[in-house]
């Protein structure tokens, strides 16, 4: 029997009571699958722990669900919707567009643009051989004929490259030309490149352009016996500026294109202008055609835009100064972020189900491991009740999903100080690749992943699953030790999420006294953070229970929530790098990076922000002299001796993996006060690097007092006050000792003040001290 | 370990212990890090005598065409370009380069006109004789080429090519004898006969193959023999046929008859070049490329109709046999019974084996010098039949692919002796020799394995006992200052091959697997051995690298 796996997502992340979610799986060994509505509780097995709690709930949506075999469409490509066939090119054409392959030799063939259908070779196309050269090719239905260019392409060098067809004499001429400047390519000028070639040759035969083969940006028509058609011969690289040609254009002709100068409109068939549209806020998926036929492009599975083009000049730092050099349109062939699997099953929530973390599990065959799938969702009240409120991270959630770091990044051991434990699960995943990649990892080509969505599995955003490069759990199976907390403290809780504060803004929080964050919420938005900060300024009450937060600047575009996109640049503990100029985000227009590099250091509304991290110990708190001041002393009543959180389920420490530190020069609030500080980290705990000016020894645990995390509290209008614990461990040390410990003591206490009306305990004790001791 | 790095015992306290952590040990037995200057001292210079290395460019080397238009002419009506050109950068100094990858049209062109030519430079003393050897080579080259059709491309190990040619010629010249039929219609009438028996001899070929079927055709072959010399209808008496009609007028003088057949020839031979390109060069030809001998139930399996296309192979090729033998005919007027003779096949094959079965220029040059040699040494007596045979022998012997198969076998033969010699020279992940930096492209990487020996080198020195102990006891934490060094070391290696656990079971088991450094391939588990926990997962970890430590 074929192994069984089974793999699911929902069209939505958030929903509210009463609405509808669409269920998509994919199973391979078997027909059907048994499917439950859970209510997760906790999703850690750890031993110091509860272990794994779920709730099933009865719901119609629960029992045999068919489930079939489903296809994934990986890679970048633009397809045009041609109704009247303009691009069945009989006459004589030209084809043009600038490209920065960084793949050449990738081995297999590449389409640049065409209209090629492989399983008939029927069509035309100019695309980059399997062995790195610029090719066009020809086909009749029954053979393939091609013209290749001289010398092989470059790796991400900028390139100006053509092809004319004559018919009538079955001429075909292949261009390329080097457009490589100072700024643009991997290499400057200086090195003896002769990067041009021009070929002619006589086709043995015409294209057939048969009707419904589609034109294609950066891929190709292919078919599969199971699979029906699909794209394939996917490009890899930035393409500029692609545009179609009535007419041979002639070798001066091709050479004014290589100018960048656009040809006449009335030479055009198609002119896919990649700067047209780019705006102050970004630019969405459409490419569009300015030639006279209106041909606009759609993209697919997110191409990157607004990345440098041919002309760049190093002077723009940014599509928004100078959008004329931000044609670069960047192409990964093993992308995704929507698999567009067809719907299995859909349910409407219950107008009665509880706001919570609820999943569909999926069970076929042996129903653990590859064979269990949770689809996990958020359900929201349609009508708030609550006081308290759980923020769910999910914009961190899509930029951890599906990290492959251990098998990839070498740098992971040594980061983390030990070796990975990896499942099958993981192995599953990292072999097939079928659902896409976590912004921590890196294409094939190299390039950093910058998009991530929740329309394919996200395999780590499921209970009992732990970061193989931590072997501790990680994100939203490390969120549910505080939703476990939450439960256990019997707190009517509504649970809402980074997608909803960031579509209604303030709106979304207003009804809450308090809100309580994950345990790493990473990723925001500016529309998050801004909710966030005016939340508080009205009296709210934010509970952030992480390390390492509000640290990424993300974007998501209003036409896919989905979808979040980061860059990663300049400094900041970061997977990957973004080229120079490619620092602003498509989808906005802002820059990204660190919310620190654009005057928002997370101190500014947390007290604390990111400082140090590592990954094999963790280490308690301690109180700090602060905490007997009477304004805060209430936080830590009933916790005897000095020591806060000296278990867990994250190394056995609430102050561990990663650590947030209090820094009046990043703008923590002057009046903040710390309440407890952890301390002795071993020297896997190293100083982050947007901390580092110059880089000098002994900037680890045991050497560097910097390295600690800062539980500290601070007050701000209308009653409103922040408290934070400034550690990602602090959330799985609560269930520890059956939630009766030290930390889980600490955070009844603020739970408790916070969702009171009127003034916080210890507010009134603010009269500078006339102290006789 | 020598004595100036002799661990010192010492007691390493952790700083951190204080502070209550629980990871690492409070206090520990370890070794004092011990002198490096040994490993130093040892790694500054090769162990084995180096000397220069790079090749001087001794041939010209055409440019590329950068901005100037190439205008790429093909051989009509094929796709192929008139020389399979490609552009590469000279990795030494990025210039543009073009390199011919291969030749051949080049030499078949030499070749050809050198034949063409070919009377213009004989000795006129021995002008008769060669003209006449020529036009013999030029027939023969033929149907070798036909034949090396049948038993390279199709693999069909037949020794009836020689039987299908006389049959063809024996028919033509006796229908040409006894109706008056003209020269111009022999050789179709040949190619019909040669379809025919094509036809009759495939078909064991579909039940037998090797040996058996070599056997059954030089039967075959005796057969027509024996038919033919028996018979009185095929002249028995005078040793053949003769009286065909011939496009060789013989009005002409000798000269001049003796100059058309050499071109005539030498026509046919272009003839079956032309057939062998086209069958070889095509759809049929790939499709037997891909199922070689011993490979081909493996074609099979991926949809690969081997047998249909050797079929069709044999017996379009034997329709090309048949035709030559009705050229034979109109050229020499008729034929002799010694065409089925047992040395003219012996004779064929000679030529095949020394050229190299399987390529068109192997039959022609095994043709040249088996004909050369019969027909042109003939002063040599039997001797040029024992020098035949000690080529062929020589080809047998020591040829893998016959003289055409000299370079590559050549080439393959340096790999190897470079293999061996530079496995004496060089150190298992020591410096790189200058002649194996030769082909690293990243230099980053020369100065990574010198680096990475002299850490080895030195780490070895600071395994011992004790922090074998100390990180058995706790694997994670802070660690005594020689273990934390290996520890390091240890966790920065290269992916390829760097260790991990897999958790077999949700509480465990666990194993030790290691992971790919490829892209998307899985890891490989390393041992069987299943570890309780965690913690003695680490240290199953942490024993395995130090064992490839100490290995390398």
């Amino acid at each position: 029997m074929a192994e069984q796996k089974i793999f699911g997502y929902g069209n939505k992340i958030s929903v509210k009571q009463g609405d509808e979610i669409t269920f998509h799986v994919n199973c391979d060994g078997a027909s059907t699958a048994e499917a439950q509505l859970v209510q997760l509780i906790h999703g850690d097995a750890h031993e110091a722990g509860p272990g794994h709690v779920e709730r099933e709930i009865d719901n119609p949506v629960n029992g045999a669900w068919e489930v079939k075999k489903q296809f994934t469409q990986l890679g970048n490509f633009y397809s045009v919707e041609d109704p009247s066939s303009c691009l069945a090119m009989e006459k004589a054409f030209s084809m043009t567009c600038f490209i920065w392959p960084t793949m050449p030799k990738k081995g297999t063939r590449q389409t640049i643009m065409g209209r090629w259908d492989t399983r008939n070779n029927t069509g035309y196309a100019l695309g980059i051989s399997p062995q790195g050269y610029l090719e066009f090719w020809v086909g009749d239905g029954e053979e393939v004929d091609y013209i290749t260019a001289e010398m092989p392409l470059l790796n991400k060098v900028w390139y100006a490259v053509g092809v004319a067809y004559d018919p009538s004499t079955n001429t075909a001429t292949l261009h390329q030309t080097g457009v490589l400047n100072r700024y643009n390519s991997l290499v400057g000028p200086v090195v003896p490149y002769e990067l041009d070639s021009h070929i002619q040759t006589k086709l043995r035969f015409h294209p057939d352009n048969k009707p419904g083969v589609p034109f294609l940006i950066g891929g190709a028509r292919d078919s599969h016996v199971l699979r029906g058609d699909f794209i394939n011969d996917l490009f890899a690289g930035k393409l500029d500026r692609p545009a179609v040609l009535s007419g041979a254009m002639s070798h001066a002709e091709f050479t004014e294109c290589a100018k960048g100068t656009r040809p006449a409109q009335a030479d055009l068939v198609a002119y896919w202008d990649t700067t047209e549209g780019l705006s102050e806020n970004g630019v969405g998926q459409t490419l569009i055609d300015t030639g006279p036929n209106g041909l606009d492009a759609e993209g697919h599975n997110h191409p990157v835009r607004c990345m440098t083009g041919w002309n760049w000049t190093g002077k723009a730092d940014c599509f928004r100064l100078a959008p004329e050099q931000y044609g670069g349109i960047e192409f990964h062939p093993d992308t995704v972020t929507d698999c567009k699997w067809e719907v299995t099953n859909r349910m409407t929530v219950p107008e009665d189900l509880p706001s919570g973390v609820y999943a569909i599990r999926l069970r076929v065959g042996p129903g653990e491991g590859i064979s269990e799938e949770y689809i996990v969702f958020f359900v929201r009240p349609r009508t708030p009740r609550a006081k308290l409120a759980f923020l769910v991270p999910t914009a961190s959630y899509l930029a951890y999903g599906n990290e492959s770091l251990s098998f990839d990044a070498h740098i992971i051991q040594p980061m983390t100080g030990q070796p990975p434990v990896v499942t099958d699960l993981d192995i599953e995943t990292y072999e097939h690749r079928e659902f896409g990649l976590s912004t921590y990892d890196t294409y094939e080509d190299g390039a950093g992943v910058c998009y991530s969505s929740y329309l394919r599995p996200v395999i780590n955003m499921r209970p009992k699953y732990r970061m193989s490069s931590m072997n501790i759990t990680w994100q939203f199976p490390a969120d549910l030790s505080i939703v476990a907390w939450i439960d256990k403290m019997g707190y009517d809780c509504d649970f809402i999420t980074d997608e909803d504060v960031h579509r209604e803004g303030i709106d979304c929080l207003r009804p809450y006294k308090c809100v309580i964050t994950g345990t790493h919420p990473e990723y925001v938005s500016e529309r998050m953070l801004d909710a966030q900060e005016d939340w508080v300024q009205e009296g709210g009450r934010l509970i952030y229970m992480g390390g390492n937060g509000y640290y990424w600047c993300v974007g998501f575009s209003e036409d896919h929530p989905e979808c979040m996109e980061v860059r990663k640049l300049d400094s900041g503990m970061r997977a990957w790098a973004a080229r120079p100029g490619e620092h602003y985000l498509q989808t906005t227009g802002e820059k990204s990076g660190l919310w620190k590099n654009r005057g928002r250091a997370p101190q500014k509304l947390l007290g604390v922000g990111f400082i140090a991290e590592g990954f094999e110990t963790a280490m308690p708190f301690r109180k700090m002299p602060d905490s007997y001041h009477r304004t805060v002393s209430w936080i830590t009543e009933g916790i005897e001796g000095e020591l806060i959180g000296d278990c867990g389920l994250a190394y056995g420490g609430a102050a561990g993996v990663e650590l947030d530190k209090y820094d009046l020069t990043l703008g923590t609030p002057p009046h903040t006060k710390i309440i407890a500080s952890s301390g002795g980290h071993s020297d896997n705990y190293v100083l982050v690097t947007e901390e580092l000016l110059y880089a000098y020894a002994g900037l680890v645990g045991s050497l560097d007092y910097r390295i600690r995390a800062d539980v500290t509290y601070y007050t701000s209008w209308n009653h409103g006050a922040v408290f934070s614990t400034g550690s990602i461990g602090y959330g799985q040390a609560l269930p520890a000792n059956d939630f009766d410990n030290s930390a889980s003591k600490m955070l009844k206490n603020v739970v408790d003040a916070f969702i009171k009306e009127g003034a916080l305990p210890g507010s009134q004790w603010t009269l500078e001290e006339k102290q006789w001791r | 370990m020598s004595e100036a790095n002799e661990n010192k015992e010492y007691t390493w306290i952790n700083p951190l212990g204080v502070w209550g952590a629980k990871g690492g040990n409070y206090e520990v037995t370890s070794n004092q890090v011990s002198d490096p200057s040994d490993v130093w001292r040892k790694n500054t210079g090769y162990k084995v005598p180096t000397a220069k290395v790079g090749r001087l460019k001794h041939y010209h080397i055409w440019d590329n065409h950068n901005e100037k238009l190439w205008k790429r002419l093909r051989w009509w009506p094929t796709r192929r370009h008139l020389l399979h050109v490609k552009g590469i950068y000279n990795r030494k100094t990025l210039n543009a380069e073009k390199k011919i990858l291969d030749r051949r049209p080049i030499y078949w062109i030499i070749c050809m006109v050198i034949l063409f030519i070919g009377p213009l430079l004989f000795p006129s003393s021995m002008q008769s004789s060669l003209l006449t050897a020529g036009a013999t080579f030029g027939i023969f080259a033929a149907i070798n080429v036909c034949w090396t059709l049948i038993i390279g491309t199709a693999s069909i190990f037949s020794l009836a090519t020689y039987a299908v040619v006389g049959v063809a010629a024996f028919l033509t010249s006796w229908l040409s004898i006894n109706f008056g039929l003209p020269w111009f219609s022999l050789p179709l009438i040949g190619a019909a006969i040669g379809f025919g028996m094509g036809g009759l001899i495939a078909l064991p070929a579909l039940r037998l193959d090797g040996f058996y079927y070599a056997l059954l055709t030089l039967g075959l072959n005796e057969l027509c023999r024996v038919y033919f010399t028996t018979s009185q209808e095929f002249g028995s008496a005078s040793g053949g046929l003769y009286g065909a009609d011939s496009y060789l007028s013989e009005s002409w003088s000798p000269a001049v008859q003796s100059h058309a057949s050499y071109y005539i020839a030498l026509m046919i031979l272009i003839g079956a070049l032309v057939l062998f390109r086209f069958v070889n060069g095509k759809r049929l030809g790939r499709i037997l490329r891909m199922a070689p001998e011993k490979r081909e139930a493996f074609a099979e399996a991926c949809g690969v109709d081997y047998k249909r296309a050797r079929i069709q192979i044999f017996i379009l090729t034997s329709a090309a046999l048949g035709l030559i033998g009705g050229l034979y005919t109109a050229h020499f007027r008729g034929v002799a019974f010694s065409i089925f003779s047992f040395d003219t096949v012996l004779l064929g094959l000679a030529m095949l084996t020394i050229g190299g079965i399987g390529k068109a220029e192997g039959a022609i040059l095994g043709t040249l010098v088996v004909v050369f040699l019969d027909r042109v040494m003939i002063e040599w007596g039997p001797m040029r039949h024992f020098l035949i045979g000690a080529l062929m022998l020589a080809s047998v012997l020591w040829l893998n692919n016959g003289y055409f198969g000299i370079k590559q076998q050549f080439n393959a033969w340096r790999d190897k002796k470079r293999g061996e010699w530079r496995s004496t020279r060089t150190e298992k992940g020591g410096e790189a020799l200058p002649e194996e930096a030769t082909e690293i492209d990243d230099k980053d990487d020369l100065y990574f394995r010198r680096y990475d020996k002299m850490q080895r080198d030195y780490l070895k020195t600071l395994i011992t006992p004790e922090i074998i102990a100390e990180h058995m006891a706790k694997p994670l934490g802070q660690h005594s200052e020689a273990l934390e060094r290996v520890l390091l070391y240890f966790r920065r290696a290269k992916m390829e091959d760097k260790y991990a656990l897999h958790r077999v079971g949700p509480d465990g088991p666990f194993k030790i697997i290691a992971f790919s450094g490829v892209r998307g391939v899985s890891p490989r588990v390393v041992e069987d051995k299943e570890y309780p926990t965690e913690e003695a997962g680490y240290h199953g970890v942490f024993m395995r690298r130090v064992h490839d430590l100490l290995e390398s």
